[in-house]
């Protein structure tokens, strides 16, 4: 009986081995679709703005991280809308949470527009 | 006991080759002595005929990276700095130097990816989707940490239908939506996904996926 509850727990190991290895760190909400979606028909960019403002809201509201890049493109597509403030304030937030962004945050929440060669001193 | 020994003999196979995907990978010394936490993905530099594919292709390289540890810099607001910069085309992006680059944007490595193929070749009752990229990540002092090729190919499977006419109908209305409408996203995300992670080409996790 004891070999067969060895030969379980190596099943197990060797399953739940390689599936942590493609468990998702992240839940995404369609980001990549989004964004392909407003590049294939810039018309819909509103509408995609949108849909990743509400799955950034859904992923605050359960405490779950909101993965790299959702603030800041959220931002520049909020920029882009000429929503200046709004746009700073997820810049702020990407670069709270991910301090590997710092620089090109800080760049664009400063220069209030975009950042020109100047960030390249700091 | 007959059953035992075949459960036995079954986890030991999959001890020894169900994780064993790592066989002659690429040569990974660089990469793990730079250890990089960031990666900025910059515009393609785009060998086929459709303009649309760099943008496409753009939006495709997050996910995998960033589920592989690393912090991947906004691609659209990467792409949109660079345009500020003067930079419209990844062609042109790709001849910066990647130290500069890396700067600009306060990344420890840059990821760089030339489109060979995204394109759709008809036949008479059949059409092959196919892409193929190159792919190379190079560190902010200018070493190269990871290179790797891949190409995807997609072609509607006909159906048997029984029938030499209904097999021979099936296949024409499958290559006319794929004519028509080539889908090329899946195909990209399966290829940047193999690259990135399966044998021989992955690379190593991030820091975001060690500590978990």
């Amino acid at each position: 009986m004891r070999l067969i509850q060895i030969a379980v727990l190596g099943l197990g190991l060797a399953l739940g081995g390689c599936a942590t290895k493609n468990s998702g760190l992240y839940d995404w909400g369609g980001y990549d679709a989004m964004l392909y979606g407003a590049y294939k028909d810039p018309t819909t960019a509103a509408a995609n703005t949108q849909k990743l403002q509400l799955h950034i809201d859904k992923l605050e509201q359960g405490k779950l991280k909101v993965p790299p890049g959702l603030y800041a493109d959220l931002g520049m597509l909020e920029l882009q809308a000429g929503e200046k403030e709004k746009a700073q304030a997820h810049f702020r937030k990407e670069r709270d949470l991910w301090p590997e962004s710092a620089g090109l945050m800080n760049a664009l929440i400063n220069n209030g527009t975009m950042p020109k060669a100047q960030e390249a001193k700091s | 006991m007959k059953a035992l020994a075949t459960l036995t003999t079954l986890v030991a196979g999959l001890l020894l080759t169900g994780c064993a995907t790592q066989q002659a990978a690429s040569d990974l010394s660089a990469f793990n002595a730079a250890k990089p936490r960031s990666i900025l993905v910059v515009p393609a530099a785009n060998k086929s005929l459709d303009v649309d594919a760099p943008n496409y292709l753009l939006t495709t390289l997050t996910v995998p990276l960033a589920e592989k540890g690393y912090y991947v810099f906004p691609v659209h607001t990467a792409k949109t700095v660079l345009e500020q910069e003067g930079f419209y085309d990844g062609d042109q992006v790709q001849k910066q130097p990647p130290e500069s680059l890396a700067k600009l944007f306060g990344a420890d490595a840059v990821l760089y990816v030339t489109i060979n193929r995204w394109d759709a070749q008809y036949a008479v009752i059949t059409t092959t989707v196919t892409v193929d990229f190159d792919y190379r990540l190079v560190y902010k002092d200018g070493t190269e940490l990871w290179k790797a090729n891949k190409k995807m190919q997609y072609s509607p499977q006909q159906q048997n239908s029984g029938s030499p006419l209904g097999n021979l109908i099936a296949a024409a209305v499958n290559a006319a939506m794929t004519r028509a409408k080539p889908n090329y996203m899946p195909l990209a995300q399966q290829a940047n996904f193999q690259v990135l992670t399966g044998a021989p080409t992955a690379i190593p996790d991030g820091p975001y996926r060690s500590v978990n």
